[in-house]
Order: C-alpha cells, then structure tokens, then sequence
C-alpha cells in the first residue's frame, strides 16, 4: 500500500511539473498559434480532471460543458458588474458550479450509476437549450461579448502572456483539489468503485462520498469554463456543445483513468493532437472515437497506466522487496 | 379545437417514431446491460442509407428504408459480435466502445455525405384533411408503419421462444445460461434487431423532418429522456413514455415555441426520478 502511495505521489508530482513549465512558454514565444494551444491544453486538463474525480467512482459524467457553462457565464456576469477580481471570479466559477452540482448530486447520485450517465447527458443538452431560452440573462445565442480582463490588484490581465498564466493557476489550482479530494476520500472512493454494495453493507453510505465528488467535480468545470470564457472573452454558447463532454471523457481514457497525471497526458497529446492535424479537424471526433475503442479494449488504463506497466516490467529488481500486497480498500 | 386535435395527432406521430427508436434503446440495455450510445449513429447511419439507396441506387421508398434497416441491423449485428460481446458484462467498456463507434459514425457520415443536410424529402405530399383536422400523408404512412412495427416487436418479444429467449436473458442471464441458453448466440441478435429498429426509424423519420450528421446527440438525449421515464429496460415503459414525450413536445411547440418543452420534460424526468426512481413501468432492474 505504501508503494503504491508512493507511485501515485509521484505522478502527481509530475502533473503539477508538467503544468508548471507551461509557464515558461509565453517567455519563449509569443506565437500567437503557440500560446492559443497552450492555453487549450490547461483548459482541457482542467474539464478532464472533473471526468477524472467521476471515474473514481465508476461514474462516467457528461456534464462537464454544462458546468463550464455555469462556471463561465456567472464569472462573465460578476465581471460585467464590475468585480473583475481574479480571486474573487475563480470563486464564483467554481462556487456557481458546485451549488448547482449538489442538488442534482443528490438526487441522481442515490440511483444507480447508470441514471447518473442518463441524466448528466440530458442535463448538458438542456442547459444548452436554457441559455438560447434566456436571451435576457445570458445574451441568448449572442453569448455575453466583451467581457472585461480580470485583475490582480493593479495588475490588468489582459495580454496573451498572462492568459497562459491564468490558465496554468486554474489549471494548478484544479490539480490540487483533486489531489485533496482524491487523499482525502482515496479510501472511499476505491471501495464504491470496487463493490459498491459490500461498501455500503458495510456502513458506507455510498451517495454522501458521490455527491462530495460531483459537487468539486462540478466546480472544477466551472473553473476551466472562466479560463475558457476569460481565453476567448466572450461567453457563448457553442463552447459549451454536448459534443465537448466526450472528448474531455477521451481524453482521461486514452490518457489513463487511474491517475491524475493521465487527465493531463491525454489533454496534451490530444488537443495538440487535433491542432496539429486541424487542416482535417473533421476527422479528430473519429480519430478519437478509434483511439478510445483501441484504449479501452487494449491498454484499460490508458497510456499512463501502460507506460508504469513497461516501466515495471523493465526494472522488477530495484522495486521494493516486500510483496505485493492485494489492497484491502473497505 | 381543431388546432388541439390537429397537434395531438403530430404528437401521437411524435410518440410512435420515439417509441420505434428508445424500443431499441431499451432493447440492448434490457438484454446486454449495455447503454448504447451509438444509438443516435445508427439512426443516422438509417436516414443515410435510405438516401444513398434513393438517390444513388435509384430505389423506390419502401425498399430504400427496407435496406436500410437490413444494414444497419447488420452492422449492428457485426459490431457486437466483433467489439463488444467479449466486454459485455463488464461495466463501463461496452459503453466507451459504443461511445466511440458513435464518434466514427459521425466522422464517418460527414467525410462521406458532407456536413450539410441532405436533400431527403419523402415521396408522397399532400395532406388528408377533414374539417380543420389534418395530417400530412407523410406522417399518416410513418404512424402506420412504425405501429406496425412496434406490433410486430411485441408479437416477437411475447409470442416466440427467441422473444421468449431474449427475455429470460434480460431477466437473469446467469440461469438463463445455466438452463443452455447461449449469450454468444442471443446477444449479436438482440444487438443487431435493438439497431435495425434505429435504423428503420431513421430511415422513415429523417424525409419528414431533417437528415443531418449532426443528429445523433439530440436523438440519444431523446432516448435518454425516454427511458429514464418509462423505466431502463422496460418495453412497455418505453412506449408510454414516448407517447407522452411526443404530445407535451407537440404541444410545447406549438403553444409555448422554442425549447421549452424540452426545459419541462426535463423537470418531469427530475421528479420521476425522486418518486418513482424506475420510471413508470420499471421494475427493480438489473444493478448496474
């Protein structure tokens, strides 16, 4: 247990690497095509580990857009009122997301599992409709244009350099809740993925420890949609297409499931992936589809989850003598 | 008045062709467990064949849909016996697989037919009239057929061994594979019957209103929507909860406008799931 502790530390350290030397990129270029993909990247990490906390528990969530939604636009509206407070728009997202994650946590998250796929489904498709339905509030099919820059202080971030850097800090910020909720629930969360019903025999009341997930899940995607409304200042609707939720869903698959740095490889590779090959960007939904029926038939946990298996295999010599022991999560 | 009656037969019209494509649905989770998200991809991939049949192989109507449906039956049948039957019993694979067959569908649709609707309009125009009731001819022939459909799913379901099969399959598999009854045998073929019938609805649905790649995501909302009100796996469910999904949308339509039908079917489907959390006509189902 200890060891695999300690494996799963490390690649989490290596995704907070990973995001951190992002920062470096807006001092390397100032290509616009660069920075643009860069911050597609974090955003994508921060939508995938909101999938990520979900498949902890076995739950596959498609209401990742409509969180970003959320997220997105209250933090356009609060800006548009004038609080253009960095800290102050991030809280929003994340809070206007995760108020309405709980009720809808709580009252999908005491069926069963599958009810959970069928109603995130719809729930991103009606939101959808709800933001055409709402000219008033949300500017309709116009979205809510001109969104001022946030601000830190004095500081007005409203250069392509410090977008990046915006989105690294939602994308970091992201990263450690999840890690949090991850430790701190770790237990929890693996004994409803293994056997939800010894769990909850043994006193476990399952939809708490789920709903806990969905609410933070929920936030998370509210931040990632500030980062992308903050990326694109504007809040419309078409960023937030039903479409979306499965690439974030092919991203944390193809990437791995099991661990967090495999949100973030199969963000990176992906969506740089798709700009790369953008000249034929109508074939990346079926690129994905390919690699994620090859994935989950192949490699189940993911790129990530293949690369420790070779790396395993190499080196059996310089692990740990102890043996391996079969976790006892319940 | 007339206009009430006018919209409660394009409701009704609504219902069947809803209740065609979520039977399917419920079909493939009822026997497999498995929720098919390429669902919406077959319906397109129906709608397409009969097209192509129509305008590239210069078949009459009723024969276009009738291949269709044979293709996407086939392909249904070949996709499960290929991708998913080894996973079936697990619990999130079969879903992803799907999930990934619908992103190729999709792909696949728009590289081929192009991203913009096709020009599939049904053969037969005109509307029956009486006083200030009427249908058009189209939806008159699509209620028609799609109830005979639906007839004759039932009849099969309830009135054969291989219904009789396929239901103590949805039922227990475990003692239905005890008492020789073979997964391997059944499931390609509840498979490929739950994707023809997308198909056939397809086919017959997309003349009257649009044919698009583009369809897929708000027709699997739709089934979703669906079963969850009738209850996951229950045939009987499913064709309630389309006739009543096809009339509130009707009416929504025409009275409110826009969406909002959708916005208040979506509310229904929320208190359902608080106070009759298998839907109307579920039973305890198959843990999943």
């Amino acid at each position: 247990m200890r060891n695999m502790l300690r494996t799963i530390a490390f690649t989490d350290w290596l995704s907070i690497a990973i995001l951190l030397a992002f920062a470096i990129v807006p001092f390397l270029t100032g290509d616009f095509f660069t920075l643009s993909l860069t911050n597609q990247i974090l955003i994508a990490v921060t939508a995938a580990l909101s999938v990520h906390i979900m498949l902890r528990m076995d739950l596959l969530s498609f209401a990742v857009p409509a969180f970003m939604a959320i997220g997105g636009y209250a933090a356009a509206m609060t800006a548009q009122a004038g609080a253009t407070n960095l800290v102050v728009l991030l809280a929003v997202s994340f809070a206007s997301a995760a108020i309405v994650a709980l009720p809808l946590g709580a009252l999908v998250l005491r069926l069963r599992g599958v009810y959970f796929v069928l109603v995130t489904f719809i729930f991103t498709e009606i939101l959808q409709l709800l933001i055409f339905e709402t000219p008033g509030l949300t500017g309709g099919s116009n979205g809510i244009p001109r969104i001022p820059a946030p601000t830190l202080g004095p500081l007005v971030l409203n250069t392509n350099h410090l977008i990046v850097l915006v989105s690294i800090c939602v994308a970091v910020i992201a990263t450690v809740v999840t890690m949090g909720l991850t430790r701190r629930y770790g237990q929890e969360f693996a004994s409803i993925e293994e056997n939800e019903t010894l769990a909850q025999s043994l006193g476990l009341v399952a939809w708490h420890y789920r709903t806990i997930g969905f609410v933070v899940a929920g936030g998370i995607a509210g931040m990632a949609g500030f980062a992308l409304v903050n990326l694109l200042l504007t809040a419309h609707p078409t960023s937030f297409t039903s479409m979306s939720s499965v690439f974030y869903i092919a991203y944390v698959l193809i990437g791995g499931r099991r661990t967090i740095l495999g949100a973030v490889v199969g963000s990176c590779l992906l969506v740089w992936a798709t700009k790369v090959f953008s000249s034929h960007g109508e074939y990346s939904a079926g690129f994905f589809g390919l690699l994620l029926i090859i994935v989950v038939t192949a490699a189940p946990n993911g790129l990530v989850g293949l690369a420790q298996h070779l790396l395993g295999r190499v080196k059996p010599r310089s692990a740990s003598p102890r043996p391996e022991v079969a976790d006892a999560h319940v | 008045m007339d206009g009430l009656v006018t919209t409660a037969i394009i409701g009704l019209s609504l219902g069947v062709e809803y209740a065609l494509l979520s039977l399917g649905f419920t079909l493939i989770f009822g026997i497999l467990g498995v929720i098919n998200f390429a669902h919406g991809g077959f319906y397109m991939i129906g709608g397409y064949a009969a097209y192509a049949a129509v305008h590239f192989a210069g078949m009459p109507f009723p024969a276009a849909v009738a291949t269709a449906m044979l293709v996407t039956a086939l392909l249904g049948y070949v996709c499960e016996l290929l991708l998913i039957d080894r996973y079936v019993s697990d619990h999130l694979t079969p879903m992803m697989i799907t999930l990934g067959l619908y992103l190729i569908i999709s792909t696949a649709l728009i590289v081929v037919f192009g991203p913009e609707p096709a020009d599939f309009s049904f053969p037969i125009r005109g509307s029956l009239r009486s006083g200030g009731i009427y249908i058009t001819y189209a939806n008159l022939i699509v209620l028609l057929v799609c109830a005979t459909v639906i007839a004759a799913v039932y009849l099969l379901m309830y009135r054969t061994d291989f219904g009789l099969a396929l239901r103590a399959m949805a039922d227990n598999r475990e003692v239905a594979t005890a008492l020789g009854m073979r997964p391997a045998q059944y499931f390609p073929l509840a498979f490929g019957l739950a994707t023809g019938l997308a198909g056939l609805t397809g086919a017959l649905v997309t003349p009257t209103l649009t044919l698009s790649p583009f369809l897929g995501d708000s027709i699997l909302g739709m089934s979703f929507l669906i079963v969850i009100l009738g209850g996951l796996g229950s045939l009987g469910g499913a064709v309630i909860a389309s006739f009543i999904v096809g009339i509130v949308e009707a009416y929504s339509r025409v009275y409110l406008g826009g969406s909002k039908g959708a916005l208040a079917l979506f509310v229904v489907v929320l208190i359902i799931l608080v106070v009759r959390p298998n839907g109307l006509m579920g039973r305890i189902g198959r843990p999943a």
